[in-house]
């Protein structure tokens, strides 16, 4: 028995209203998701950045400090080598002008060159040239100055010059 | 009185839910979330600058460093170079009528470098070839510190000399050697 004109249509709780709500609401829901996804992948990137940058620092500060070391090792060889170079030529000069004292009446046949003196062997042909070509430069340069002589066949004389000057305002090679 | 539909009550369930979901998912997980990524690109970016910084500053020590080694290239390579006493006799004999190492020693360190003490004798012409070595000295390959006592002895026309002298080198080379000769 009929009791309408029309063929019933079946009746489903999922209407298009209720269908067009639900893609709204996945719409939103799938936003949401991807924020956080977008969230959890930048803020894991941002923790290997970090650790990254962490590493390649540590890496800078070791290859820094063997620089640094390097650095002072060469600054210390030059500042050693300007030292020894400027010594050996202040040296020359010393022994340059040891031999300018020696008048030419003199004649040396030994010269000891000691760190904080001199002793110089040689010949004169009398005490007072000695004493006045030669004593009197020396003693201007050491603190204490000693003479002795011996007469030489020929009548000249013998002598050892033994000049030294204070340890404390002696400049050491080695300082 | 128009009674809500079945279908209002749904959509109006619906609603509510999705609005508590959206809710506790904002302030439970997004939130927090967005601050630890607000905190962590704030961080970032500070380490990024201060790496930045340090590499720069690394850069320019490696530039000094550079600039060190090529203007003491000669002093590190002197440094660097083993006593050779042979070489040295042959390098510097024109300045002698008679050059000898007589005697050298282990190396010492003395101020962080290693130091051999060299003992020579010598015969020259005169005062002015030792003025001239001594010049020379300071452009030799090894760095040579001539050294008190300093004989000269007059043996005839020529003077005979004895010098002790100080070859300094790298402390590396010290420790190279002995344990070289520690394996021989």
């Amino acid at each position: 028995m009929k009791y309408s004109y029309i063929t019933p249509r079946k009746k489903s709780v999922f209407t298009q209203e209720i269908q067009l709500l639900f893609s709204f609401f996945s719409i939103t829901i799938i936003m949401l998701l991807l924020t956080y996804g977008f969230l959890l992948y930048k803020n894991h990137s941002f923790v290997k950045d970090k650790k990254s940058l962490f590493i390649e620092k540590s890496q800078l500060e070791n290859s820094f400090l063997v620089m640094e070391k390097e650095i002072s090792y060469i600054e210390n060889q030059k500042m050693l080598s300007e030292t020894i170079y400027t010594k050996n030529i202040v040296l020359k000069d010393s022994i340059s002008n040891l031999f300018d004292l020696i008048p030419l009446r003199i004649t040396l046949s030994k010269a000891q060159l000691l760190k904080n003196g001199l002793i110089l062997y040689g010949i004169t042909p009398n005490k007072d040239i000695y004493n006045f070509m030669l004593q009197a430069p020396l003693r201007s340069i050491f603190h204490k100055t000693y003479s002795s002589f011996y007469p030489a066949k020929n009548g000249w004389y013998r002598f050892v010059s033994t000049n030294y000057i204070n340890e404390d305002e002696e400049l050491s090679i080695d300082e | 009185m128009n009674s809500i539909s079945r279908q209002h009550i749904y959509l109006m369930i619906a609603s509510f839910l999705l609005l508590i979901f959206v809710l506790l998912f904002s302030f439970l997980v997004l939130i927090p979330e967005g601050k630890t990524y607000r905190i962590n690109r704030i961080e970032l970016k500070k380490i990024s600058r201060e790496f930045r910084d340090y590499s720069t500053f690394h850069s320019e020590t490696q530039d000094t460093l550079q600039d060190l080694r090529s203007k003491n290239r000669r002093v590190i390579t002197a440094f660097a170079k083993k006593f050779s006493p042979d070489r040295f006799e042959r390098e510097n004999k024109s300045y002698f009528s008679n050059l000898k190492v007589s005697s050298f020693a282990k190396p010492t360190v003395k101020k962080g470098f290693g130091v051999y003490e060299v003992n020579t004798t010598s015969e020259i012409s005169s005062p002015k070839s030792f003025y001239n070595f001594l010049e020379a000295v300071n452009k030799s390959e090894y760095i040579i510190a001539i050294n008190f006592p300093i004989d000269f002895t007059r043996d005839g026309e020529s003077i005979k000399s004895s010098f002790t002298m100080n070859v300094y080198c790298d402390k590396e080379d010290i420790n190279a050697t002995a344990s070289e000769s520690k394996k021989k």
